[in-house]
């Protein structure tokens, strides 16, 4: 049975209210040993990029469990293309089996719907396609101070700061985003980062992208205007990148921009930002400790 | 007589499971608690119902106290509850619960053996605990337990 469902991802309603929603993530989890990708509808809802790469190469196969049909209007919202769609309410009605109220599954009625279970079509879903530029490959030394019990890191050239401790560094007319080592602090560690869609055009100062710390959610908000041409989609799988390497590996998106020298006037270089960044954390400490 | 004003059920909103096994002990352990624990005054919140944007599941969220049930760091219930009803009451994280316990067998996510349903009732009835302790503290009118 190895290998059976591969190449199909499945997204199951997973719902805890009746024995519908359970037997929907049985049957995924069964469809998951013979080889399906699962798309945790909970996990896909707060954070689509998530599982972008599997709804990019697989056909999506949908489980609601009962008529309000969930799953279908997540991928909806998405804007997923449905290959092949059950309704475990409807399935066990036609075989004369009205489903439990409690979320306990009947293991006769998992085996009667996986014996039930179709293929679904041919449809395939889309992804969007990731360009990173290949730029951006330089060394960058930074900058270090430490104020109380905390220790900074700021480049020392190459990028650009607007006072919400975002970053942009720059290389031509392409730019990439990311926040600074003093959010990451502040932040403590990131556990999701959801991107922006690709071809997303941003002003200055537009939300490009957000995060969630275990302590905080935050906006990554653009220093320049431009077009969104990639998401970095380690950050996706990794949001922990941000706190071990803030301003290299966990940038978060790349933007052709469009008027970095108008951005420019509204922004701090690095030895600007290194001096607004002490200030900022001495004041910070100040009201803190006294 | 006087009116009795304080909600009647205790809200557990389980994480969905599906990426980790701390997922399935989440869900395994409200339903320990929802059918033999602390049947009656538990009622579960179906999350993908919740996030849908479903009104009833939202306002019911708000009304009741809510415990959030999170297989992992993530906390996918306890942030979605904050989200769209407010604070949580209490929210318990399964994978800090297994570090503190000592765990550290390869649990399944699929298959629950003994263990995975040990921990399930370990987990139960730490969400026992704070349902007691807001029956104790008259948080929630205990006139519906069986």
């Amino acid at each position: 049975m190895k290998g059976k469902s591969r190449g199909k991802v499945i997204l199951p309603c997973n719902g805890l209210d009746k024995e519908a929603g359970t037997l929907a993530r049985e049957m995924a989890l069964k469809l998951a040993e013979e080889g399906a990708e699962l798309v945790c509808p909970v996990l896909f809802q707060r954070n689509p990029a998530r599982y972008k790469k599997e709804l990019g190469t697989g056909e999506l196969l949908v489980i609601d469990g009962c008529k309000t049909g969930c799953a279908s209007k997540l991928a909806k919202d998405k804007g997923l293309k449905i290959a092949g769609r059950l309704n475990v309410t409807e399935m066990l009605k036609e075989m004369g089996i009205r489903g439990g109220k409690k979320p306990v599954p009947d293991p006769e009625h998992l085996s009667r719907l996986l014996a039930a279970l179709g293929g679904p079509g041919e449809e395939e879903a889309e992804g969007a396609e990731e360009v990173p530029s290949g730029l951006f490959t330089a060394h960058v030394e930074m900058n270090e101070f430490m104020e109380g019990k905390f220790f900074f890191k700021v480049p020392k050239a190459g990028y650009f700061f607007n006072e919400n401790d975002c970053w942009a560094r720059v290389e031509g007319t392409r730019a990439r985003l990311g926040v600074s080592d003093y959010v990451q602090q502040s932040a403590s560690d990131m556990v999701f980062f959801e991107p922006p869609e690709i071809g997303k055009e941003l002003e200055q100062f537009d939300d490009a992208g957000s995060l969630e710390s275990t302590k905080t959610a935050l906006d990554i908000i653009s220093p320049v205007s431009g077009k969104v041409v990639a998401v970095n989609g380690e950050l996706v799988d990794a949001p922990e990148l941000i706190n071990q390497d803030p301003y290299i590996s966990a940038w978060a998106v790349e933007v052709e921009m469009a008027d970095f020298e108008g951005d420019r006037e509204l922004l701090m270089d690095c030895e600007a930002y290194l001096a607004y960044l002490k200030e900022k954390v001495r004041k910070e400490n100040q009201e803190r400790f006294g | 007589m006087a009116l009795e004003t304080r909600p009647k059920f205790v809200g557990v909103l389980s994480c969905s499971g599906e990426e980790e096994p701390e997922g399935t002990i989440a869900r395994n352990a409200v339903r320990l608690v929802m059918e033999k624990y602390r049947p009656g005054i538990t009622v579960s919140l179906c999350l993908p119902l919740y996030l849908a944007g479903d009104s009833g599941e939202q306002e019911f969220a708000k009304r009741v106290p809510v415990i959030a049930v999170d297989g992992c760091e993530k906390a996918c219930a306890r942030l979605s509850t904050e989200k769209y009803s407010g604070e949580v009451s209490d929210a318990i994280d399964i994978r800090a619960l297994l570090r503190q316990w000592g765990v550290e067998d390869e649990l399944s996510r699929s298959h629950p053996r003994e263990l995975e349903w040990e921990l399930a009732e370990r987990v139960a009835r730490e969400i026992v605990r704070i349902i007691d302790r807001y029956i104790e503290e008259g948080k929630v009118a205990a006139t519906n337990t069986r």
